[in-house]
């Protein structure tokens, strides 16, 4: 797969200078997980507004069961901790097939239909006390272990985790798009009567975009938590586990792969860094405007706008 | 290779295309005629799958295709253009006989899609953007060249040839006439223009209110008083 030299110097940045000057500072570290996973729940979204034409409201599902499938895996079965959140991905796979029949909804019908389905998944964690711990949750669930003498349930341990996460999110992204699946999809976008009828089995890959969308939610819901080592209901199927990624997935641009990524990271850093201290309750009004502005005067994101500005550059050199 | 009994299609209180049979050999090249509203479109949309019949039945190669899912009717070889070019947006031309081929005959052959470039007169054009960077006989062509992508035996052409200037009609003309040699396929064609239709096909069937009301040579049909009448009637209006 082909990777840009400047591809490449962001990926060794953000495998070794993040760490070494950052590691030692908990908090920003601290920050920049909580970016990434957002991050990854925004490249899932996206991948699934992009590619499938879909605008889901129920990620908070596949993120919630994607947890609940992972931290009972390793307590439960003693599971080793990356396998369990494999099976977590597959888990939210298994989630999303009930929601394959209102795959034939259209526009806000679909967005409805599958934020009353997500619900339903938080419902079961609550009731099903024997296996779930009910609304008490699950406390101490395990930890990343050791690698090689290495700690990597520490801050800069998990941050590398969910950076190897994202960018396989990334790959895989590219190699979808790339694929004639990808370009098929893309073509459904505005075009989906022409498209069937040269024999393009819609539904059929919209299905399966929903289930790459949720697998990787899922992955990313159990990163998170064997990160906080704790999980409830009301946590784990919280609505802004859907809505933040939306806003990061939109600010960055959702019909780029890292659109979303972009978004999340500039989003969720400057509003705690920033609005957070200057407008300490409140500052979430701040990034409104800003997702407005952003809407308005380019309504493809951020990444669009960047990439506008150093054509702009390269023109004057 | 095609037959339809008895099809109906009707919407609410509209009957669209009311208890039709009709058919259509393959190699054999048949015009479908008749004044605007008289159900051709819908007859179309019928066949490939994009409206579903009220009664009667569709086979095709003496399969059912009211049990054959539309995405599968491709593979099974029914091709069709829209009256109002269809071009797969966000693509390029090449992407959309790229589509076309991959999903409609399960493999991809860049030499076939050069072929069915060639063809059409689009290998200029071949990486340009369908839906912004095409002329109206470009878009029409291109019609033409993702339906041959797919490796049809029937290809169902819905106006073609409507709105374009003389020259433009008569090259397109030219290649209707070579493709159903060289691809080997069986065509049913909507057209207004009776000389085109003389020129070109085998047979005619005349559509008016969704009935079936002749069916026959070009020289017989349109020597029909009761076509003529349906038919000029309309083009007055």
């Amino acid at each position: 797969m082909y990777v840009s030299k400047t591809g490449l110097a962001v990926i060794a940045a953000a495998y070794v200078a993040v760490p070494l000057l950052l590691g030692s500072n908990n908090y920003v570290m601290s920050l920049i997980v909580a970016a990434m996973i957002i991050g990854g729940i925004a490249l899932a979204w996206a991948l699934l507004g992009n590619l499938g034409g879909m605008v889901s409201f129920g990620h908070s599902a596949f993120f919630g069961v994607g947890a609940y499938v992972s931290a009972l895996l390793t307590m439960k079965a003693g599971m080793p901790i990356f396998a369990a959140m494999l099976l977590g991905g597959v888990g939210a796979v298994v989630a999303s097939l009930v929601m394959l029949p209102v795959l034939r909804l259209k526009g806000p019908y679909f967005a409805l239909a599958i934020l009353a389905y997500a619900h339903i998944f938080k419902i079961i964690a609550t009731e099903w006390s024997s296996v779930t711990g009910g609304s008490a949750g699950l406390a101490s669930v395990p930890r990343f272990p050791e690698l090689m003498g290495f700690d990597l349930s520490g801050k800069t341990g998990s941050y590398l985790i969910i950076l190897t996460v994202l960018l396989a999110f990334v790959a895989a992204y590219r190699a979808i798009r790339a694929s004639h699946y990808g370009i098929a999809l893309r073509a459904m976008h505005d075009s989906e009567d022409a498209t069937r009828v040269v024999g393009v089995n819609s539904t059929l890959l919209k299905a399966l975009m929903l289930f790459v969308s949720a697998f990787m939610t899922g992955v990313v819901g159990a990163f998170n938590v064997h990160y906080i080592n704790f999980l409830e209901p009301d946590y784990a199927f919280s609505g802004l586990w859907v809505t933040l990624p939306i806003v990061a997935a939109i600010f960055g641009g959702y019909r780029t792969i890292l659109g979303p990524l972009v978004g999340a990271v500039t989003v969720y850093l400057v509003d705690q860094l920033i609005f957070k201290s200057l407008i300490p309750s409140g500052h979430q009004l701040v990034l409104g405007a800003l997702l407005v502005a952003m809407i308005i005067f380019s309504p493809g994101g951020l990444m669009p706008l960047l990439r506008k500005d150093s054509r702009r550059k390269h023109a004057a050199a | 290779m095609l037959r339809l009994e008895d099809l109906s299609v009707r919407f609410g209180g509209l009957t669209a295309v009311n208890t039709v049979s009709l058919s259509v050999g393959s190699h054999e090249v048949v015009g479908l005629v008749g004044p605007n509203g008289a159900g051709k479109t819908t007859l179309f949309n019928a066949v490939s799958g994009l409206v579903k019949p009220s009664s009667g039945r569709i086979l095709f190669d003496s399969v059912d295709m009211l049990r054959t899912p539309l995405h599968r009717r491709a593979r099974m070889g029914i091709g069709r253009t829209f009256q109002v070019p269809q071009p797969m947006h966000e693509l390029t031309v090449r992407e959309n006989l790229i589509v076309a081929q991959r999903f409609g005959t399960g493999a991809v052959d860049a030499r076939k899609i050069d072929e069915v470039l060639d063809f059409t007169n689009l290998t200029d054009k071949a990486e340009r953007h369908a839906a912004t960077e095409l002329a109206l006989t470009e878009l029409k062509a291109l019609e033409v060249a993702k339906a041959l992508a797919t490796n049809p035996k029937l290809l169902m052409l819905d106006e073609v040839l409507a709105g374009l200037e003389t020259n433009g009609k008569r090259r397109f003309m030219g290649m209707l006439k070579e493709l159903h040699e060289k691809f080997a396929v069986g065509i049913l064609i909507i057209e207004h223009d009776i000389e085109t239709i003389s020129n070109l096909c085998h047979r005619v069937a005349v559509l008016n209110f969704g009935e079936l009301i002749a069916d026959g040579t070009p020289d017989e049909v349109f020597r029909d008083p009761e076509v003529m009448k349906s038919y000029t009637g309309a083009s007055d209006a």
